[in-house]
């Protein structure tokens, strides 16, 4: 016995260096099917067929994710796309069952980033917009905004910082209230008769709503009023309104 | 009576000798046995970390094509894009394209006029979509190869520069995907773009065909 020993300690920093040598740097992921079975899929969507499917017992490795798929490969090497609510069922070579994040409401109430498109009307002239924000608290985010209005007489840009304020934050359709500055760039079309470009500063007051729908998106809408602060005796004031897909994170 | 003073001490103390021999007994049974394996296996169980499983929502790529600008011939356009798929159904996608656009038939026939400077010829676009996988399937290449596609509706907004002017655009389209792995694709596109536009005369829409081939990879 204490020979074998010997011999396992001489043997360790052997194999601890041709482990570092010639494994992956990073460990395989392997879970165990515990369910009776699981189907598999040509590709990573219910409408492609299932091809094959793994008994209860067989290991699978788990090769790469695409939105709510995982890509397996099994002992005999044949690789397909199984579910990600399937692979939450199975167990690792700890025994636990496996943990991957599937975005639903409760991970949307608790978010820290979103990101937008968005597209409605500002005083009547198209408008394409993104953004991005980031929440403190549930409660509180800070958003940036980048703008693009294009008039049938002229073409505008306008940037924007804002806070966001939401009394709700875990109802599913969820009011919100806004605040914030910017700057607009006003470019005239050229055909008009005396093109003069000029920027101003804004100031904005708005109320929206954002409803979940699932996974990690949801719709916003939302109705902006501008002040823009002019060199002349009077400022300008426009609506708008948006509405547009978002992200989660 | 003596007797049963005895009987009962004995009994006790017999009792209390057999407990107190009993656990050193069973104690030494278990250093006897040794249920280890004779090699202990190197590999420890590794719990799953979703963080190493790679994740691939985006796709990026490039595409060329004829754009047909109205009233200005048909071009040689190319472009970019970048996709982020939100489920196996939706995605995001961001485009911008580059085109140079012809003459008009009047500048053809009248010979030595202009309607657009050469720079104004220059046409770019950017546009911003939503798309959809109405159509997943799968192709066959002979008996041997089976490639996973996608055929998707696709529509959204943008600006197109072109004539002077920057022009809300909008556009609508499909496009069939061809996995040739999980991580490559080629792309076969239609695009429709629309926008308001007053160069040759009254303000119209102006539709604008495009027809286009792409390879992306996701990340």
């Amino acid at each position: 016995m204490p020979i074998v020993i010997v011999l396992l300690m001489l043997c360790l920093p052997a194999t601890v260096w041709a482990g570092w040598l010639w494994s992956d740097d990073e460990p395989a992921q392997v879970v165990q099917v515990v369910e009776p079975f699981v189907a598999w899929r040509t590709g990573p969507a219910v409408g492609y067929p299932v091809f094959h499917s793994s008994e209860k017992g067989e290991w699978l490795t788990l090769l790469q994710r695409k939105t709510g798929w995982v890509k397996v490969r099994d002992r005999k090497d044949r690789e397909g796309w199984v579910a990600v609510a399937d692979i939450a069922q199975t167990r690792d070579a700890t025994g636990e069952r496996v943990t991957l994040s599937v975005p639903d409401l409760a991970a949307f109430s608790e978010r820290n980033v979103e990101a937008g498109i968005m597209m409605g009307r500002f005083q009547g002239a198209p408008v394409t917009a993104g953004y991005g924000g980031y929440w403190f608290t549930p409660n509180l985010a800070a958003e940036l905004w980048g703008s693009q209005m294009l008039g049938s007489a002229s073409e505008m840009l306008m940037v924007n910082a804002n806070i966001v304020h939401q009394p709700f934050p875990h109802w599913r359709v969820s009011p919100f209230f806004t605040l914030g500055v910017g700057h607009i760039w006003v470019d005239p079309k050229a055909t008009l008769a005396v093109p003069e470009e000029r920027d101003n500063s804004v100031g904005h007051a708005g109320v929206g709503l954002r409803a979940y729908i699932s996974e990690r998106y949801f719709i916003r809408a939302e109705v902006k009023d501008y002040k823009v602060f002019t060199s002349r005796s009077t400022n300008e004031e426009a609506t708008e309104w948006k509405i547009g897909l978002s992200i989660f994170f | 009576m003596e007797n049963r003073t005895k009987h009962l001490f004995l009994t006790g103390f017999c009792l209390a000798h057999l407990m107190a021999i009993a656990p050193s007994v069973l104690a030494a049974d278990e250093t006897e046995r040794d249920d280890r394996p004779l090699i202990e296996p190197d590999v420890k169980p590794v719990p799953v970390d979703q963080a190493l499983i790679d994740t691939e929502n985006f796709e990026i790529g490039a595409f060329a094509g004829v754009l047909n600008i109205e009233d200005f011939e048909s071009s040689f356009v190319y472009g970019g894009k970048l996709t982020y798929h939100l489920s196996e159904s939706f995605f995001f996608e961001a485009g911008l394209g580059f085109a140079e656009a012809g003459a008009t038939s009047f500048e053809n026939l009248a010979g030595n006029v202009q309607v657009l400077t050469d720079s104004e010829r220059d046409c770019s676009y950017y546009n911003i979509n939503l798309g959809y996988n109405i159509l997943p399937g799968q192709a066959f290449l002979t008996e041997n190869y089976a490639f996973n596609t996608n055929f998707y509706l696709i529509g959204g907004t943008g600006a197109t520069e072109f004539g002077g002017d920057t022009r809300f655009t909008i556009n609508a389209g499909a496009g069939y995907q061809i996995l040739l792995t999980d991580s490559l694709a080629i792309h076969l596109g239609v695009r429709q773009h629309y926008y308001q536009i007053d160069v040759v005369g009254a303000e119209k829409t102006s539709m604008n065909t495009e027809i286009s081939t792409g390879l992306s990879v996701f990340f």
